[in-house]
């Protein structure tokens, strides 16, 4: 089966829409203004659901679809923020008693009518009844905070999971809003006409595999290259518009790599370390070298070395895969705030396209003490190409 | 803490992400962030209290096959003014702020930046619609975050080098 890249794009469009909604929603309600961060779809695997919710706690309301669009929606809040929202909902004051009187009606209405908002346009968009299973208030650590349904298929083949992330404008609130539709009616629903722009689903999974090597390989060059330990801690491909990606990244100070790519798939690869990182880094590879203890020259000079070294690792397993050759450009170092520094990226990306398929990676260094963030960002329709060029696997 | 802790002195903040754009007829501060090669606009009428920022990627729509028209400099000012007029401002009393348009990367395969000709297509556009301009931090190889306040109009500009802000 084969997914329409634009289709996904109009799915990414009617969630964030969706999520927009579900905000107004809340500011009706309780008189809080949401912004909507950020919303992504991407296809995971069961160990990427235990990454990405492990070590969290959660409040949630879980509701069933049924009919045109099948499938699971929960509206999860991080356990201690579902008390600040219940807070403002009743306008008590928190004496450090609340979990006690975590009214679960509230929380439950509030999730229903929030989630209500979220799938009203998708029924528009697919011309037919989406009807909605009354809402169910769930508690849970990490991944069962998802339906079993959407878990046992992540087993499977894969789940869909769009995500839209909702932050407080003024207030120190944050929650999620997932959508799992259910997998074979939505490959169907997401399946076009045009050649061009199509990917065999399987593939997805494929290139994913393929990050998570790439990764890996990185991380053991900066091993090679500096001694200390390191471990791949997350690696997704996520389906994101492009103004989302920064927003991803993250407004703290980063130093680091940009490359361009080029063959096919064309693109461009972004290395990125936090600023005590890059100085960890950078006294480790020079061990006896004149130690910076600010960003300088030994510090620019040891990261690009470092970014050539992990960038070539990381794109010869795909150059491999999709049997293609794929060369990169001299390192561009930065230093800067990681939304500016996305900012040229997707400019040349949006050159062409509106949605970005990301993989981001992060490896850990030496246990906590340092982190390393790698943002592949291939140009879309080359990608599919690629991908849709391979031999048939079974 | 209870529902009415939203201090009265500080009013709230509204974020503007890439290819998107905000109107507000009140104080509501206006902000965007990984202001790059993109640009943020702020254009407001005091007159009628009506405040619009928009964060363009590109110069031209003619460039690129999407049709979303905040992401580009040549159709996001004219939705702009569309949008701040709908909400009862006045075209003639217009005037606008432009941040942004840095070079950070540079390619082999660039002719000029996305930054300079950002910056440019600003210029061509301002001139256009007749728009004064109240204030210009542009250029360098430094990304910037920007808020602006419509209370006292203006543009707090902040950088990652030392992290200084300044006001234009």
């Amino acid at each position: 089966m084969k997914v329409d890249i634009r289709e996904l794009g109009q799915f990414n469009h009617l969630a964030s829409q969706g999520a927009e909604r579900a905000a107004e929603s809340l500011s009706q309600l309780a008189g809080v203004q949401m912004d909507v961060d950020v919303t992504d779809v991407s296809l995971v695997t069961e160990n990427v659901l235990a990454e990405t919710f492990t070590d969290r706690s959660f409040v949630g309301v879980e509701l069933g679809l049924e009919g045109g669009l099948e499938g699971e929606t929960v509206l999860a809040f991080e356990r201690e923020r579902a008390m600040k929202l219940q807070d403002l909902l009743m306008g008590v004051t928190d004496n450090g008693d609340s979990e006690e009187r975590l009214a679960k009606s509230s929380v439950t209405e509030l999730g229903n009518i929030m989630i209500g908002g979220f799938i009203d346009g998708w029924a528009n968009h697919l011309d037919t009844a989406i009807n909605m299973t009354p809402p169910r208030y769930t508690e849970a650590n990490g991944p069962r905070i998802l339906p079993d349904q959407a878990i046992e298929a992540a087993k499977k083949h894969g789940v869909f999971l769009f995500e839209s992330k909702l932050t407080g404008m003024d207030v120190d609130l944050d929650f999620s809003l997932y959508m799992l539709p259910e997998y074979r009616q939505f490959v169907q629903l997401l399946s076009g006409n045009d050649q061009g722009n199509q990917i065999p689903v399987n593939r997805l999974s494929t290139f994913e595999e393929l990050a998570k090597e790439g990764a890996g390989n990185a991380a053991d060059q900066i091993g090679m290259m500096t001694g200390l330990d390191t471990t791949v801690d997350v690696s997704r491909l996520r389906f994101v518009p492009l103004g989302g990606v920064p927003k991803q990244v993250g407004n703290d100070q980063f130093v680091g790599v940009v490359f361009e790519l080029t063959g096919l798939p064309s693109g461009y690869l972004v290395v990125l370390f936090g600023e005590d990182s890059a100085t960890t880094i950078a006294n480790a590879m020079m061990p006896g070298g004149g130690a910076e203890e600010e960003i300088g020259e030994m510090t620019e000079g040891a990261i690009k070395e470092l970014g050539n070294i992990m960038t070539s690792g990381f794109i010869d397993g795909w150059a491999n895969v999709l049997q293609t050759s794929i060369e990169h450009s001299p390192p561009n170092f930065v230093h800067d705030m990681g939304e500016s520094i996305m900012s040229p990226v997707v400019g040349k990306l949006g050159q062409q396209q509106d949605y970005a398929f990301v993989i981001d990676s992060t490896i850990e260094i030496d246990g906590n003490t340092g982190q390393c963030d790698i943002y592949a960002l291939p140009n879309e329709r080359e990608l599919a190409r690629a991908l849709s060029a391979l031999p048939a696997r079974d | 803490m209870t529902r009415d802790r939203r201090r009265a002195d500080s009013p709230p903040t509204k974020q503007v992400g890439i290819a998107e754009y905000a109107v507000v007829t009140d104080n509501t501060r206006l902000s965007t962030s990984g202001v790059g090669s993109c640009l943020g606009i702020v254009l407001r009428d005091g007159f009628n209290d009506v405040s619009g920022l928009i964060h363009v990627m590109l110069p031209t729509a003619a460039e690129s096959r999407d049709g979303n028209p905040a992401k580009f400099v040549d159709t996001g000012l004219p939705l702009l003014i569309e949008k701040m007029v709908e909400a009862g401002a006045s075209k003639r009393r217009l005037e606008g702020w432009v941040v942004g348009g840095s070079e950070m990367l540079s390619f082999s395969s660039d002719g000029d930046s996305i930054g300079s000709r950002n910056i440019a297509a600003a210029k061509q556009a301002f001139e256009h619609y007749g728009i004064d301009v109240a204030g210009t931090d542009v250029g360098g190889g430094h990304g910037r975050s920007i808020r602006f306040d419509p209370a006292d109009e203006s543009v707090v500009i902040q950088t990652a080098d030392d992290n200084t802000t300044q006001t234009i």
